[in-house]
């Protein structure tokens, strides 16, 4: 917890970034609400899905996106420069300490990047309020449970830098995918039958689509705790894969001595 | 002779933004910034001869480096006169600077990841340096050098000295007058130094370059320069010939005292006033003495005593023509 | 010629440089690539629900994409220093410019390029042209081939002008980036698609403010026709390749002002 408080503390400082972050974030929504009226031209409804519920979904899933960008070098650099070792050394578990932080940065972001993007977005739309005040709070454990999946997954990916000599590459072209595949720039509504029935099968569905349907009320009772245990599911899949080739690299790492 | 190089009253100041710490003040500050003015060069004046090598020395912070960068045209002076080679190097950048060749120790114009050869090409074309102009220097500086095992390795994989002797060849390739030196020597070894004073030396003897010549090594001006321009604090403390300060402080002693609680301290004398004799009397009559050491002034002791204010020169014959 | 000669000297380095990581600049071409294919990706499969975007169909919104990846493929091979300029002088590498015997923005613009970002959109944006050009209804003779070659040169000098200027700004301030990155990145953003769809006042600042706008939405609006054309006025379709020049000129003379600062200050 304190390294999160401290990279928090650290954020703070930087205030031009703040005031960009805000920017970036407000005119990336304003952009592509813009579309999305567009698209809907004078269409009330697309597949029973109203505008308002377009960019309710939107501005929820950019925040958390937003929310959920970290520097993923870190690793890489820390490898590269030989100080992953020292890391060994100090008594909390190094993941532990990289997964605080990156949900620290989170956190800052969410409250100094995304709150007031959305205060400058209901100035000139109106978005769907949650459907129930007792939504919210499960909405949030969903959340959380997306930003666990997406973390695993970037941190799987930086594992690979204990064998390859960049990977900034491959978290670019990982980062489309997680993009485009989760629907945080176009709705998994609107994507093809067949590749939402191949999304129904992988992590991408519980990101951000499963919080934001909680959200909006698309989820209740039975299907609602069948989506919690799918997020659930990943989250310890994922665990697996990523505690095996952390052990590995790490293992590579002592052997060989970097 | 003429003069190649003539300085007059040059001053350059900075303003320097005062930072604060705490949110408050910086938001204040981007309102009403308070300013420092730093005198990096007050009221320098010099000449140099064609074919002179001079040695430019001073502290860090002395204002060594913003006079190579007024000199090398980089940097206007807030007030003076700058005439080199017929230019003013300020006003006449691009026909000014083909006379020139600068070379800045601290930082490479090389391109890291290739050989020196493409960079050396590339300056070729930059300069519009004839083919058998460029073909013959390129010879002679690769011998001169011994720069032939090198010079096909990317320049990331060479050693301190192996680059920065890279970088004096791509700043002499176009066969310049005038040289800046600025700290070329920074961070060498004994061999890899005294290379390039060679190098220097024979630029000089066999070119007639004319060379100013910056560094913290005294070794570097002793066996390279003729004359020496001592800066400290943006002004001129001492211009003249190494020999001539050599012989006027060699009466400068220096005693390295270890006394009976065994903490040692130096002290200078001026042995044409007092003599040794008297010296000493009144050291051992003031101090519980265990052993005295009588240092030679070498030029590096006399350099610092001089800094370190042990020796107060007399304020130097600034106007000398 | 001793210019081209500089020019090739300076290619062949930026290209040698990169061969030596093979393996690690394909990869990071192929990411660029990929990065910038994410959003047309989305309009894409977007299309493929709702037919169109103001009346612009899926080829005729790659090819007004194509527009602004091919020009930005050639403003990175020529302008790559004028954008990391910030950094160049913190590192103080912009005096070794000024001794030699060249102009300042010759060597800035021949010096460096970036090739891996220029392969990453040159090749997207050959892609997306190649797609589109001939299903979206233009006739290609030499008056439409001319002029598409001018609005291709009219956007290299627009964003080749508009790094200049915020270069020039590097001489001020410390910090230049994030004006850059609010006032170049963003409204690139909003240039990706047609900009009849947004609000007049953004419209204003990719008209008249940073002109986005000449570098692909009026270039196609004269090639393609679109009824939201009505919107603005006809004549922006016909001077839309020589603003491009005007910004350009306007950046040079701002950066003559400018770059004497440095002259006075250092860094």
């Amino acid at each position: 917890m304190e390294f999160a408080i401290k990279k928090f503390q650290d954020k703070m400082t930087y205030r031009l970034d703040f005031f960009m972050g805000i920017v970036n974030t407000a005119i990336t929504i304003l952009v592509y609400l813009c579309i999305y009226k567009a698209l809907y031209g004078n269409a009330g409804e697309v597949d029973g899905i109203s505008y308002s519920m377009v960019a309710t979904h939107f501005v929820i899933t950019l925040g958390l996106s937003n929310a959920f960008h970290y520097n993923e070098m870190f690793l890489q650099d820390k490898i590269r420069d030989g100080s992953i070792t020292n890391e060994f050394l100090k008594p909390v578990s190094f993941t532990l300490r990289l997964f605080a932080e990156n949900a620290g940065e989170g956190a800052f972001k969410i409250i100094f990047h995304f709150l007031p993007a959305l205060l400058i977005t209901l100035l000139y739309t109106k978005l769907c309020p949650p459907v129930s005040i007792l939504g919210l709070p499960v909405m949030f454990c969903s959340v959380a449970l997306g930003y666990l999946i997406l973390w695993l997954i970037s941190f799987i990916i930086q594992t690979w830098s204990f064998w390859l000599f960049s990977v900034w590459g491959i978290i670019t072209i990982k980062n489309v995918f997680v993009s485009i595949l989760s629907g945080s720039l176009l709705p998994l509504w609107f994507m093809p039958e067949p590749l939402q029935k191949i999304l129904s099968f992988t992590p991408f569905e519980s990101i951000y689509f499963t919080p934001v349907r909680i959200y909006l009320g698309e989820l209740s009772g039975r299907e609602l705790l069948f989506a919690l245990a799918v997020q659930v599911l990943w989250i310890a899949l994922l665990g697996v894969i990523a505690s095996v080739f952390w052990k590995k690299g790490v293992k590579k790492l002592v052997v060989q001595g970097g | 002779m003429e003069n190649i190089i003539e300085i007059q009253g040059v001053k350059k100041y900075y303003k320097i933004a005062k930072r604060e710490k705490g949110m408050l003040e910086t938001l204040a500050n981007l309102f009403n910034r308070k300013y420092e003015t730093k005198k990096a060069v007050d009221d320098i004046s010099f000449s140099i001869k064609p074919g002179e090598i001079v040695g430019f020395i001073g502290p860090n912070g002395a204002g060594k480096s913003t006079t190579v960068k007024i000199l090398s045209g980089i940097l206007y002076p807030d007030s003076g006169t700058v005439q080199i080679d017929g230019f003013i190097p300020y006003k006449q950048r691009k026909q000014y600077v083909k006379h020139i060749g600068v070379v800045f120790g601290q930082k490479s114009q090389l391109n890291w990841d290739l050989p020196l050869i493409e960079s050396f090409e590339l300056m070729k074309f930059i300069y519009r340096i004839p083919q058998k102009e460029y073909e013959e220097n390129l010879k002679l500086f690769i011998d001169l050098l011994d720069m032939e095992d090198f010079i096909n390795q990317p320049v990331r994989q060479l050693s301190l000295g192996q680059r920065m002797r890279g970088d004096i060849v791509a700043s002499l390739l176009h066969s310049p007058q005038i040289v800046f030196l600025d700290e070329p020597t920074i961070g060498l070894d004994v061999v890899a130094k005294e290379r390039i004073r060679e190098f220097v030396r024979y630029m000089n003897k066999t070119k007639h370059t004319t060379i100013i010549f910056t560094t913290h090594d005294m070794q570097d001006i002793e066996k390279v320069c003729d004359r020496l321009i001592m800066i400290d604090k943006g002004k001129k403390v001492y211009d003249g010939s190494i020999h001539e300060i050599k012989s006027k402080y060699a009466n400068f002693k220096t005693l390295e005292l270890l006394l009976e609680d065994g903490s040692k301290e130096l002290k200078t004398f001026d042995i044409s006033v007092t003599p040794m004799s008297a010296v000493m009397e009144q050291l051992f009559s003031e101090k519980n003495i265990k052993d005295i050491t009588i240092c030679e002034s070498e030029i590096d002791d006399i350099i610092r005593d001089i800094y370190e204010g042990r020796i107060v020169l007399d304020r130097p014959e600034t106007e000398r023509n | 010629m001793n210019e081209l000669r500089i020019a090739l000297q300076s290619l062949k380095m930026s290209v040698k440089t990169r061969m030596q990581y093979r393996a690690d600049s394909l990869v990071a071409a192929l990411a660029v690539f990929i990065r910038e294919s994410a959003n047309i990706i989305v309009i894409y499969l977007a299309l493929l629900k709702f037919d169109s975007i103001n009346g612009w169909n899926v080829n005729e919104m790659l090819f007004l994409f194509s527009l602004l990846f091919l020009t930005y493929a050639l403003v990175v091979s020529l302008f790559a220093d004028l954008r990391d300029f910030s950094r160049m002088i913190r590192e103080g590498r912009f005096d070794w410019l000024l001794v030699r015997p060249r102009g300042l923005l010759f060597q800035l613009i021949l010096n460096n390029a970036d090739i891996i970002a220029s392969v990453g959109h040159g090749t997207l944006g050959i892609l997306l042209f190649l797609i589109s050009a001939g299903k979206v209804g233009i006739r290609w003779d030499f008056a439409t081939i001319l002029y598409y070659v001018g609005a291709i040169v009219g956007g290299v000098l627009l964003q080749g002008g508009m790094f200049i200027f915020f270069s020039s700004l590097s001489f001020y301030f410390v910090e230049t980036n994030s004006l850059r990155e609010i006032f170049y990145w963003n409204m690139r953003k909003f240039a990706g698609y047609p900009i009849s769809i947004y609000h007049k006042l953004i419209q204003g600042l990719i008209i008249y403010v940073v002109p986005f706008a000449f570098v692909n939405y009026f270039p196609a609006q004269y090639l393609l026709r679109k009824p939201d054309m009505a919107g603005f006025n006809e004549a922006y379709i016909y001077i839309a390749p020589f603003v491009g020049g005007i910004v350009y000129l306007a950046a040079y003379l701002f950066w003559r002002i400018s770059v004497k600062r440095y002259y006075s200050t250092g860094n």
